[in-house]
């Protein structure tokens, strides 16, 4: 018998399905819950229920899906609260329900059986994310289909490029693609950093926003981030060339209290609290570089 | 499947041709292969199936496009009067079908469950001459750079590599002349887009020719020298896909040499819209319940599928 792994069609349906990834989401621990609410409900039924204690509640065990798909994944809103019940973050709740797609944040992800080399992918479709400020484009390449974070000018039909090689020149780099820091040329304007490689992008996401590579100093790149801080990295991180897309985001105007109760923000207070020092200009001097990089510790010698 | 009918062109190694086949179109042209007054009758099986069929007020796609196609059926065999030969004709319904290729050191599979398929005693003669086949030496396949052709496919462990054409042997009705596809489901989602129907029945219809020439000239790839012929139908209730595929190759590891040949007519609606309950609109009736734009070119091309074969 022959078991080499064929693709087949069954019972007359074609299914999506993508190769299946490294997971998404770390499931969650289930069966133990914090130690600290359990002890404090087993403390409240030994003292005959003295004291209200918050209960465990199911939030957010909505994110337990491990392998990526790209269909819409229904997910449930938490309204602020956390896991014990509480609200930990006030304004947050109703607005529009909305279904979670799974993006991919790590550009290098090679697919299953795919040699380490520098990747092409085929831009199908730009779409709005109603989860966040940028635009999402779904692309494809080789059997697998990801939805990643579309930047400014990206067009169904573009070819994105996706490599981690570094060259001794600098390389020209369009919008869209993603190299390593170090094959970067200073100047550039870059979006979706890592701060660690391989970690997937945690910096520069919202809608419009890019970081300007400063410098790159030995084994290590210089960022600046759209706060003007600036970042230093190892320049094997992988970022995106361009822009992230949906540029007018702050240019927008909500234009009544029902579009902001839509997107799920509740009402401030309105009490007026004579000291709270938001009015007025604030000059600060800019906070010190953040470094991701643990250089190895130089020590005076003799 | 994702770039439809172009990706499922490239697994079977085939050649679109848009249209239908001239011989077909023949049939369909020539008044001797009618009914008498067929319009009445199939604009009264439409109204059958959509508005008369059911005890709620409208009913559902679940319910009437499984009518529709019976009546439509009805309304070919009536044509047996004429031609005795269409009787060695048979429906079956729910068989596996099973037919494994490989195509550029890719092993694919097509399994399970199809459609409605109309077997026959005689095979369809080849529709396409000679020198077309031979011509079809040039074209060359388009692929998709960079998406691989196999996205979107189920991958599989297969331990058993079958070509099964899902009935035994010593069947009187052995060859397989038309595969019928109903997309039923009641929600949009559920049911196939018409490229999506359209690529299905492709692959379908290939399946069949494929493990019907395994079963007649073995498993070694090669080219046929009588080309094997399978017709497919697909529609949900109001589209209608038309499509002719005629396999003349089995050696579909390389993408060069002859190719097969699919003749594809594409969204053919039978009626425009069927009016369940009348539209009033201010205690006026604006629309009577009914059908609007009817076509009948649509019914003499399923009426010309049918009989291609035995005319």
């Amino acid at each position: 018998a022959v078991m080499a792994a064929g693709l087949c069609r069954a019972f007359g349906a074609l299914l999506l399905s993508a190769a299946p990834l490294r997971p998404r989401f770390s499931v969650p621990p289930l069966f133990f819950p914090p130690s600290g609410v359990a002890g404090g409900v087993l403390a409240a039924a030994c003292r005959g229920l003295g004291g209200s204690v918050p209960r465990c509640t199911t939030n957010p065990l909505w994110k337990c899906r491990v392998k990526y798909t790209v269909r819409p994944v229904g997910m449930k809103k938490t309204g602020g609260r956390d896991h014990t019940g509480r609200i930990r973050v006030r304004g947050i709740g109703g607005g529009h329900k909305r279904r979670y797609r799974m993006i991919d944040f790590q550009r290098l992800r090679y697919e299953e059986g795919a040699p380490p080399e520098p990747f092409t992918e085929k831009v199908i479709h730009v779409r709005y994310d109603p989860c966040r400020s940028a635009d999402i484009a779904l692309v494809a390449g080789g059997s697998r289909k990801r939805w990643i974070i579309a930047t400014e000018n990206m067009q169904p039909g573009d070819i994105i490029k996706n490599s981690s090689h570094i060259g001794r020149m600098a390389v020209l780099a369009n919008e869209g693609d993603a190299y390593p820091l170090g094959a970067l040329p200073i100047g550039t304007l870059i979006c979706n950093l890592e701060s660690h490689p391989g970690k997937g992008a945690q910096y520069i996401r919202a809608a419009g926003t890019c970081g300007v590579l400063l410098r790159k100093v030995n084994g290590t790149a210089i960022v600046q981030l759209p706060s003007k801080r600036h970042m230093q990295v190892l320049e094997t991180c992988v970022a995106t060339v361009g822009r992230v897309s949906n540029v007018d985001h702050n240019k927008r105007v909500i234009g009544k209290a029902g579009r902001n109760r839509w997107l799920g923000k509740r009402p401030h207070t309105g009490l007026w609290h004579r000291k709270g020092g938001w009015a007025g200009r604030k000059i600060k001097p800019l906070p010190p570089m953040k470094s991701y990089v643990n250089l190895p510790r130089v020590t005076a010698q003799e | 499947v994702f770039q439809g009918v172009r990706q499922a062109q490239w697994l079977t190694k085939t050649k679109l041709v848009e249209g239908l086949p001239p011989s077909v179109l023949s049939i369909v042209d020539d008044p001797a292969h009618q009914l008498e007054d067929y319009e009445e009758r199939v604009k009264r099986v439409i109204s059958h199936a959509r508005l008369w069929d059911t005890t709620e007020a409208i009913p559902k796609r679940e319910h009437y496009c499984p009518v529709l196609f019976e009546d439509l059926i009805h309304l070919c065999r009536l044509m047996s009067v004429k031609y005795p030969s269409l009787t060695k004709r048979m429906l079956a319904r729910n068989y596996k079908i099973a037919a494994t290729w490989e195509r550029e050191s890719i092993l694919l599979q097509v399994r399970g469950l199809n459609g409605i398929l109309m077997n026959s005693v005689a095979p369809i003669p080849p529709v396409a001459s000679k020198e077309e086949i031979l011509a079809t030496e040039e074209h060359v396949l388009e692929t998709f750079y960079p998406i691989s052709p196999t996205i979107d496919l189920q991958e599989v462990n297969v331990y058993q590599e079958l070509n099964s054409t899902g009935f035994r042997d010593g069947y009187p009705y052995s060859h397989p002349h038309t595969l019928f596809f109903l997309e039923s489901a009641n929600i949009r989602p559920n049911r196939f887009r018409p490229e999506q129907l359209r690529a299905k029945m492709l692959m379908f219809a290939f399946g069949n020719a494929l493990a019907k020439a395994k079963v007649l000239y073995g498993n070694d790839p090669k080219a046929l020298e009588q080309p094997i012929v399978v017709q497919s139908v697909g529609t949900d209730g109001q589209l209608f896909q038309f499509m002719v595929f005629q396999l003349n190759t089995t050696d579909l590891v390389s993408g060069d040499g002859i190719k097969n040949l699919v003749w594809i007519d594409s969204d053919q609606k039978l009626y425009e819209k069927a009016q369940c309950i009348s539209e009033v609109k201010k205690r006026v009736v604006t629309k009577p319940a009914g059908i609007y734009g009817f076509q009948p070119d649509t019914f003499k091309k399923f009426l010309a599928l049918y009989l291609h074969g035995t005319v």
